[in-house]
């Protein structure tokens, strides 16, 4: 727990992890052989957050997006700590509104597009207000 | 160097957050009960809104200017006062941060060169920002009442400090010192003001020039010379560890509309006592006295802010107990003996003190094992309640009805801790 590392970037799922966490069997017969091997088990958090403190969810309502997966309803994984490249998804405030769009920064101006021709690129230019709220790195999407 | 990391207008920023279109708008956090305004955003201030003026005096300026008003959703504001500080933690280790309160922040610096600080100071306020949302101001100095003089400074003129303050020379010391009136340094409070005022101590700098001899003589008591001390420069408040646990817990809110029945104040102090209960669970602590207060109001129209009378009393317990049954049943009597007919309450509190740790859990071999039970059934229910986040499982003491909830009528949702308030985007 106690790090002693300056400007560590990030960590991965939940910090309070102790070696207590990890199952074990305890049969009261055989066991203790599979129970020297039994090892952490998959934790979603892992995956999904990599820096903690800095990762916030959405929900979507809109099918802009739907060619690269995102539909509506979809919970969307944001994360402000990372910096936005072009073609990224983000999480955009444009004038007092938040959308989902990739994101394309060019010599003067940039450019919020979904991926739904139905969808009018939202162009940024200097009389929008506009933010970067985050970057979207994961979309969970219900099936069944 | 020690810094403080104070978030600008903090509940106000809690509320922007998922909210863009308040950017640059002025915005209110209303108390417990929608009573008063706890927090304003510059554009607020800048109308004239008052500082915990009550809300209804301040109600035709809001409404004039769109003011956007908020009640206080401390379920976001202690999500992200976590997120700001594990930021920290993360940048500087968790040995060197002390969390002061719930947006404000001590970090010991002592491992970075002096050189740097200036430039860490701008990576702690970016990186806060870039991570969380939140903005901060930063004031950095060599002793912690310093760094709050910094501190504040910072915000007093923001397009020029760009929220940053430090005091790493002789000369911005002096000159924050001479800026700062005696009543704005960090622990002089109104009356020890008064008192510096009469020996023609009018700002910070005319107390650091005192020597200790001075202050022995006048001011007596070891607060005058450790605050001397501190604004020379001399470190002698030191950074303090986290407080695992609390030495006496206490529940109260105001009532929705006033009460007059015992059987409303009954069911409220049940409710206070079982959520004082589980806060004493949490920290496997258990008490031994308990306290319950009435606060009556007051006999005149515009008598819901002023004090009114407050009326307590408390019993002592056989033994220390947390368990929630064992609590609500001597507060209930309490309640008994303050009550009286006929007067119009507005208010209620339960103290829980003479807090232990609770070993009956490990020491399981001394008890009876009845009472082992009752504890492992509190268990269950904190579990069912926090997972389920929510009062799922109450005593029935605590009620079904409860016409004295607060009122709380501009709550924003809980954007960070319910799927199902999670912020809509398009």
């Amino acid at each position: 727990m106690n790090q002693e590392t300056l400007y560590q970037s990030a960590y991965n799922g939940t910090k309070g992890f102790t070696q207590q966490d990890v199952k074990t069997a305890n049969a009261t017969g055989f066991g203790a052989a599979a129970d020297d091997f039994m090892e952490r088990g998959i934790d979603l958090n892992e995956m999904l957050i990599r820096n903690k403190p800095a990762t916030y969810f959405f929900r979507m309502n809109s099918n802009a997006m739907e060619s690269s997966g995102i539909f509506s309803g979809d919970v969307l994984v944001v994360d402000r700590s990372i910096k936005a490249t072009n073609n990224a998804i983000i999480v955009a405030a444009v004038n007092g509104e938040l959308f989902v769009r990739r994101y394309n920064q060019s010599f003067k101006k940039a450019v919020l597009s979904a991926d739904n021709k139905r969808f009018r690129d939202i162009v940024i230019d200097e009389f929008s207000q506009f933010q970067c709220w985050g970057i979207v790195t994961y979309v969970i999407h219900q099936l069944h | 160097m020690i810094a403080i990391v104070d978030c600008n207008s903090f509940y106000c920023s809690c509320e922007r957050l998922f909210r863009p279109d308040l950017e640059n708008k002025p915005v209110v956090v209303l108390s417990n009960n929608d009573g008063c305004i706890i927090s304003r955003s510059d554009e607020a201030k800048a109308l004239g809104v008052g500082m915990a003026g009550p809300y209804f005096k301040a109600k035709p300026i809001i409404e004039a200017n769109n003011v956007a008003v908020f009640s206080s959703n401390y379920n976001l504001y202690g999500d992200l006062s976590w997120r700001v500080m594990e930021t920290l933690r993360i940048m500087f280790s968790q040995n060197n941060v002390e969390v002061y309160s719930v947006d404000e922040a001590f970090i010991n610096l002592d491992i970075i060169p002096l050189e740097q600080i200036e430039d860490v100071a701008l990576q702690i306020k970016n990186t806060v920002e870039q991570w969380t949302g939140i903005k901060v101001s930063v004031g950095i100095a060599a002793t912690k009442v310093l760094a709050k003089v910094a501190n504040r400074l910072s915000k007093k003129n923001k397009a020029i400090t760009n929220c940053i303050m430090v005091l790493n020379t002789k000369e911005k010391v002096d000159a924050a010192l001479k800026q700062t009136s005696i009543d704005a340094v960090w622990g002089i409070g109104f009356s020890y003001a008064e008192k510096l005022l009469k020996y023609n101590i009018n700002t910070a700098y005319d107390l650091s020039k005192k020597d200790i001899t001075w202050a022995k003589k006048h001011l007596g008591g070891v607060i005058g010379i450790r605050l001397i001390q501190e604004l020379k420069g001399i470190r002698s408040i030191q950074m303090k560890d986290e407080l695992l646990n609390k030495k006496m817990i206490m529940t109260t809110r105001m009532f929705g509309a006033a009460v007059t029945d015992i059987k409303s104040i009954k069911e409220a102090v049940a409710t206070y006592a079982s959520r004082a209960a589980e806060k004493l669970r949490r920290q496997s602590c258990a008490a031994k006295t308990i306290s319950v207060f009435l606060v009556a109001k007051q006999e005149s129209h515009n008598a819901s802010f002023n004090r009114g009378t407050t009326i307590n009393t408390y019993t002592t317990l056989p033994v220390a107990t947390s368990l929630t049954h064992q609590l609500i049943k001597p507060a209930i009597e309490l309640v008994e003996r303050l009550f009286e007919q006929g007067m119009v309450y507005k208010k209620a509190g339960v103290m829980l003190s003479d807090i232990v740790l609770d070993t009956s859990i490990q020491g399981n071999l001394f008890l009876s094992e009845t009472k082992n039970k009752t504890r492992f059934l509190m268990d269950v229910m904190d579990n069912i309640n926090f997972s389920q986040r929510g009062d799922v499982l109450k005593f029935a003491a605590s009620g079904t009805t409860r016409n004295w909830k607060m009122q709380q009528n501009f709550h924003s949702p809980k954007y960070t801790s319910r799927w199902d308030d999670l912020c809509v985007v398009k």
